[in-house]
């Protein structure tokens, strides 16, 4: 178990965070490059990047936002957003494993801060299952994943808060230690591949829409080069 | 203030539903929708659908939407919070979300590696007969009004996939056939514009007009025809020259207060552009003929009256389409006229529009937050009993029967009973008596909308309202005498 565990926190956890980042860097890449050649063949660049900032920061602070539709449920979504940012970035464990790894550390939750959020962030995770589960739009339109990702990332929070705050046994500590670590790197692995690539998509989202609309310039005459409609009627 | 709307009664869906064809022409052309479709080549649709989008998709820049929306999606649903069809209906079909999966389904499939793979692998997700009925479908129950695309915390353009599904759709023969023979008499046709009228007919129109406003007003009216080197060269919706009489006076009545120079072509007097409801290859055409027209009477400016798809398609294609830098500027009469009034060059009188007076944001010149204030200051100017409807401004209602769907005649049932509902839910709570609608599209869809609904309130143009409420200088006051010589002459 103890070599199991070393695994799991030293070259697997390098593994899965190195196709994490990378694989987030790649979808970032893939955006900008695309973007890059729409911007290029755009037949008029002028984008309105007043409206592309306010409707972004409009998102990343949603506070106008929230109570305006489905308030319960946009409030507990921010919850469970800011626990799974803030929680594992920003615990003191955590913090202490990388300026053990890299030298350096950075600020860090308060116990009690950590534990509330963490508690709040499972509270909140299982409320959009449910939610998801029960409300007929959402299931309507929920895949396989949309059901997942909220009970797999509780995972490593469930087995986490147990491990730092609950008197267990060695044997089952070792055992959810590694579950809390295995999870949080299948996390990983899977972020770039799945929808949770919105993390780091999503600051360039309204400037991609709105880039969308900037058409390139007579494109007419190739399609109907293209589809052999050349002269056609309309 | 959050209008909460009712979903429609079964006999409601019914009614709204119902497909206005005979049984042999949807099994003809096996598209079982409720707008009518020329005849078309039903055979190997999802083949044909396939090699359609593949042209797009080398000529547009569309792969980095669809590449960052397929990577995005989480699929919350918020944007049927605010979809006017999907609170009328309350079908998950009708959710914003779901319809772009349509499409972004089939690009996933069929123009992703991964999803090649997948659907190889596992023979699978191919693009079936089917789904291109129900994109057939679903892409026209929608308005593209946009507002979805507000509430979707990814910033997933709903309406941009709309546009390409019809677009994609309309390359294999799928269109609804209002929108296309409107666009072939305009393109290809002798008279060269939507609504076919001759150059003849609309010279006698403009005429009648004027001999009206000079026995209205008592000044002489005119609206200038081929005037070489006019600051501003005119492209109303062309239906206003039939329907809109009042905003045409208006908008003529504004230009002789200030004596700018402004003209309305011969060689092409049409605002509308279809080609942004259905295909692009349609809107670069129209677009072109609008720059064409301009530069055959070597005009400074595109003036386009009121019409919110009209403006969207010159304001944000003009340049697109016609050298960028180098294009005409292209302004919205709504535009002129604030800036006249601010100008002081511009008087209209407080006392004589006296009803409740509401304003209604058209979705092409509000939700990209274009023309949202300068209406508004100009209704207050003149209108004590100014009432504001909520939401508004970017965040409006659709009128709904934007993107085109006004046009459908055989399908108004849907419109006033699906696609209007939350906005005549709105303009009862609102309680005005007059809706000013600056807009072709939504000045006919709220018509029948308030004519369906039962709602008792008039719908009208921003500047059939001006028109009221415009004073003109002494100066170009025609004494008595002198104006019975003047129709006589006439």
């Amino acid at each position: 178990m103890d070599a199991l565990l070393d695994f799991a926190r030293g070259p697997f956890f390098r593994f899965s965070f190195a196709i994490m980042a990378l694989g987030l860097l790649r979808v970032i890449v893939l955006d900008l490059l695309g973007a890059y050649d729409a911007y290029r063949k755009a037949g008029e660049k002028d984008l309105p990047w007043g409206l592309i900032i306010s409707r972004s920061l409009q998102w990343f602070i949603p506070i106008n936002r929230v109570f305006k539709y489905r308030p319960i449920f946009s409030s507990i979504s921010i919850l469970f957003h800011v626990g799974l940012l803030l929680v594992p970035v920003f615990l003191f464990a955590h913090v202490h494993l990388w300026k053990q790894a890299i030298g350096f550390g950075w600020f860090t939750l308060s116990k009690e801060w950590a534990d509330w959020l963490t508690i709040l962030t499972i509270a909140s995770g299982i409320a959009l299952f449910i939610g998801r589960v029960f409300t007929r739009s959402s299931s309507f339109l929920s895949r396989f994943q949309d059901y997942l990702w909220p009970l797999l990332l509780l995972v490593p929070f469930i087995s986490g808060y147990v491990c730092a705050n609950l008197t267990i046994s060695p044997k089952l500590y070792q055992l959810l230690m590694l579950t809390h670590v295995l999870s949080a790197e299948l996390i990983f692995i899977l972020m770039p591949f799945t929808k949770i690539a919105h993390c780091v998509l999503m600051p360039l989202s309204q400037f991609v829409s709105n880039l969308a609309w900037k058409f390139p310039a007579d494109t007419d005459d190739a399609i109907c080069t293209t589809l052999n409609k050349k002269g056609a009627p309309v | 203030m959050r209008i909460k709307t009712n979903i429609i009664t079964p006999e409601e869906r019914k009614k709204a539903f119902a497909i206005p064809k005979k049984p042999e022409v949807i099994e003809r052309q096996r598209l079982p929708v409720r707008y009518h479709v020329e005849d078309y080549d039903v055979e190997d649709r999802p083949r044909r659908f396939l090699q359609a989008f593949a042209a797009i998709l080398k000529h547009s820049s569309y792969r980095l939407a669809l590449d960052h929306y397929i990577r995005s999606t989480a699929k919350c649903a918020r944007c049927a919070t605010s979809c006017q069809i999907y609170q009328a209906t309350g079908d998950p079909k009708d959710i914003p979300c779901y319809r772009s999966e349509l499409l972004l389904n089939v690009y996933r499939r069929h123009f992703t590696l991964g999803g090649m793979l997948k659907g190889r692998l596992l023979v699978t997700g191919h693009l079936t007969d089917e789904m291109i009925e129900e994109m057939a479908d679903s892409f026209w129950n929608c308005t593209a009004c946009r507002r979805c695309a507000l509430e979707c915390p990814t910033g997933i353009d709903h309406g941009l996939i709309t546009h390409l599904g019809r677009y994609i759709l309309s390359e294999i023969g799928i269109a609804p056939r209002a929108l296309v023979v409107s666009t072939r008499e305009q393109l290809e046709g002798a008279s060269g514009n939507t609504s076919a009228i001759p150059v003849p007919a609309l010279l006698d129109t403009l005429e009648f007009l004027s001999e009206d406003m000079l026995e209205d007003k008592r000044v002489e009216i005119k609206f200038p025809i081929d005037v070489e080197g006019a600051d501003y060269v005119f492209f109303p919706a062309v239906s206003d020259f039939l329907m809109e009489a009042e905003t045409l006076m208006g908008i003529a009545a504004v230009f002789t207060a200030t004596g700018d120079s402004w003209t309305i072509g011969t060689g092409y007097f049409d605002g509308i552009n279809y080609g942004l409801f259905y295909s692009d290859r349609m809107l670069e055409r129209i677009v072109k003929k609008v720059d064409a027209e301009t530069r055959r009477l070597n005009g400074k400016n595109v003036l386009i009256g009121e019409c919110g798809h009209a403006s969207r398609s010159a304001k944000c294609f003009l340049p697109t389409y016609c050298g960028y830098k180098d294009a005409f500027p292209v302004i919205n009469i709504i535009e002129y006229t604030h800036r006249v009034w601010k100008e002081g060059r511009l008087k209209l009188d407080p006392n004589v529009v006296t009803e409740k007076v509401a304003y209604h944001d058209p979705c092409n010149l509000a939700r990209q937050r274009w023309i949202i204030e300068q209406p508004r200051e100009l209704l207050k100017a003149f209108c004590p009993n100014y009432i504001e409807m909520t939401p508004n401004g970017d965040d409006n209602i659709c009128c709904g029967g934007g993107g085109g769907t006004v046009s459908i005649d055989e399908i108004r049932p849907y419109r006033t009973t699906v696609g209007g509902k939350l906005k005549a839910d709105q303009i009862r709570a609102c309680g005005c008596e007059v809706l000013v609608a600056p807009c072709a599209n939504c000045k006919k869809q709220l018509r029948e909308l308030v004519e369906d609904q039962g709602i008792d309130c008039e719908v009208v143009g921003l500047h059939d309202l001006i028109y009221k409420a415009i004073i003109f200088d002494d100066s170009l006051k025609i004494p008595v005498e002198k104006k019975h010589d003047t129709l006589k002459e006439v």
